[in-house]
């Protein structure tokens, strides 16, 4: 072979070579694309399901935040809670998001005419956003699903006798069982509080931790029984089978013998139980209940306590407080004079 | 002269080996780099429609009873194991027009996953060799599903939607699977 020949053929090995490199490169090129076409389609969907997460969190959040009640006027006034204003609808919402709220037309009459809020709300995280709508309603059950709902939490030590808490319904057993207590506290707070007091009370198996709620609308729901022309205390009877009733007290009442009553009771001062009361329905004391040593008071439905005048007033038991989950009573209660309800989803849907 | 010629050859061979080494090499490492991006991509598309399935109805059992007209919308109104049917009043007229994305249902059938609206159907996932919806009662027990799919009793009991879908794809060896388990957002 000649010197030309073996150049031509080194020629050729080398072209091949670099052809075969080429494709090479091409290919490396290629795998990078489709790497980084799906690495950046990964984080788009981390970012969208973040948005998601954070606008469903912030939403959660904005509806535990409404407090109970028969509308939703508060939440449509905006933060100023004037109506008319500039920030009428604004949500109040955690950082990463925000939210609007506005009223929704509802029918004249059926379950869809309760009051009903539409809001909308707007979640940011990691790069991604997506907004939300959903549609709020008041349950169908009234009050909170506790025995006990509390206005503030009293200090620990306030129960030297007896607490039994039973959140299990005594007219339907298939119903989902209640809490013991609701207040307006971290849940780790309510808990240190039933453990504190836990020599001294008594819970059923079925009764539910205690779980953080806006302070009762006792103020409002008492208005909205004086309105309806309430009876007063004679409505409790010392002996008989009581009949539901309005009953309104606006100062203390104490109950120095042995009582029983049915419906709603609302006492404006303070709830001193000397003797026995045993109440079936919805017993609010505004200014906190006294217990003593000795005495009972029993109900079955709820007690709800408002916050008194006096700080750590609210609950004193040196006798016996039993409370039992009854709805049969709560719905006659409700029957009386509509009670607050609180804020639950009644639908969502995704806007991007 | 003679000599010269003779030690060309051998360098001829010699190069010529060396040549074929390499190209061989390269050949290897070309073929290997386009299965790879063979396998890269499909395995991408194959994450992509899973995703997309599971991306489907979350969206639209998350929205599934949406009645801000309080028209009394049934949020599931369909529920076997392989087909699903979800209702929403999305314009709020009070109605649920059932030609329209208001009525949405979800089938698994023929290696596919599809979503039908009205008489459109969409294939949100081929090549499907697995697909199971489940119903979860507010205990999170699943409900026992008949062959003719849940009574109208039981479907209001339904609190969430679960699908389990596997999709494969000609060419890769490992399919991929999703469970999903997408609550209603309805009261109970």
């Amino acid at each position: 072979m000649t010197r030309r020949a073996r150049a031509t053929t080194g020629g050729v090995t080398l072209l091949a070579a670099l052809a075969a490199l080429a494709v090479a490169l091409a290919l490396s090129a290629g795998i990078a694309e489709v790497t980084r076409t799906e690495v950046s389609l990964a984080r788009s969907r981390r970012a969208t399901a973040a948005a998601l997460a954070a606008a469903d969190g912030c939403l959660a959040r904005g509806l535990a935040g409404l407090p109970p009640g028969w509308s939703f006027d508060e939440a449509l006034a905006g933060t100023d809670g004037v109506g008319g204003t500039m920030d009428d609808g604004l949500l109040t919402l955690p950082p990463g998001c925000s939210g609007r709220a506005e009223a929704t037309p509802a029918p004249a009459a059926g379950p869809a005419a309760r009051p009903r809020l539409l809001v909308t709300v707007e979640g940011r995280a990691d790069g991604g956003r997506r907004v939300v709508q959903a549609l709020l309603g008041r349950s169908p059950g009234p009050g909170l699903p506790a025995l006990a709902w509390l206005g503030e939490l009293p200090p620990t030590g306030v129960i030297t006798g007896a607490l039994v808490l039973d959140g299990a319904d005594r007219t339907d057993a298939s119903a989902p069982p209640w809490a013991g207590l609701a207040a307006p506290a971290d849940p780790a707070t309510l808990d240190a509080w039933l453990t504190a007091e836990a020599a001294r009370t008594t819970r059923t198996a079925v009764t539910q931790a205690p779980f953080s709620g806006a302070p009762p609308p006792v103020t409002a729901l008492a208005a909205r029984l004086q309105a309806a022309g309430p009876a007063g205390a004679e409505v409790l009877v010392a002996s008989g089978i009581p009949t539901p009733a309005r009953a309104f007290v606006a100062t203390d009442l104490v109950v120095p013998g042995s009582l029983e009553g049915a419906g709603l009771l609302v006492v404006g001062g303070s709830l001193d139980i000397r003797g026995a009361l045993h109440f079936t329905g919805v017993v609010v004391a505004m200014g906190g209940v006294r217990i003593a040593a000795g005495a009972s008071l029993v109900v079955d439905g709820a007690l709800w306590i408002g916050a008194p005048s006096v700080p750590g007033s609210s609950l004193r038991v040196d006798g016996r407080l039993e409370l039992r989950q009854d709805r049969v009573a709560m719905a006659t209660a409700d029957g009386l004079v509509p009670l607050p309800r609180v804020a639950v989803l009644l639908g969502l849907r995704d806007l991007g | 002269m003679s000599r010269a010629r003779g030690s060309g050859l051998v360098e001829l061979l010699a190069g010529t080996a060396l040549g074929l080494i390499v190209l061989g090499a390269l050949t290897g490492a070309v073929a290997t780099g386009a299965r790879v991006l063979a396998v890269a991509a499909g395995r991408g598309e194959l994450e992509d429609i899973a995703h997309i399935a599971v991306e489907c109805l979350t969206f639209d059992v998350r929205r599934a009873g949406y009645d801000p007209a309080g028209g009394g919308v049934v949020a599931v109104t369909e529920a076997f194991g392989d087909r699903v049917t979800l209702s929403a009043d999305l314009d709020g007229d009070g109605a649920v027009a059932p030609d329209s994305e208001e009525t949405v249902a979800y089938v698994c059938a023929g290696g596919q996953l599809s979503r039908i609206v009205g008489r459109q159907s969409m294939p949100v996932a081929d090549g499907v060799s697995a697909c199971r919806l489940r119903y979860l009662d507010a205990s999170g027990a699943s409900l026992a599903v008949p062959p003719t799919g849940l009574a109208a009793t039981d479907r209001t009991r339904i609190r969430a939607i679960a699908l389990d879908l596997t999709v494969s794809a000609p060419g890769l060896a490992m399919p991929t699977s999703r469970t999903t388990l997408v609550s209603l957002r309805t009261p109970p």
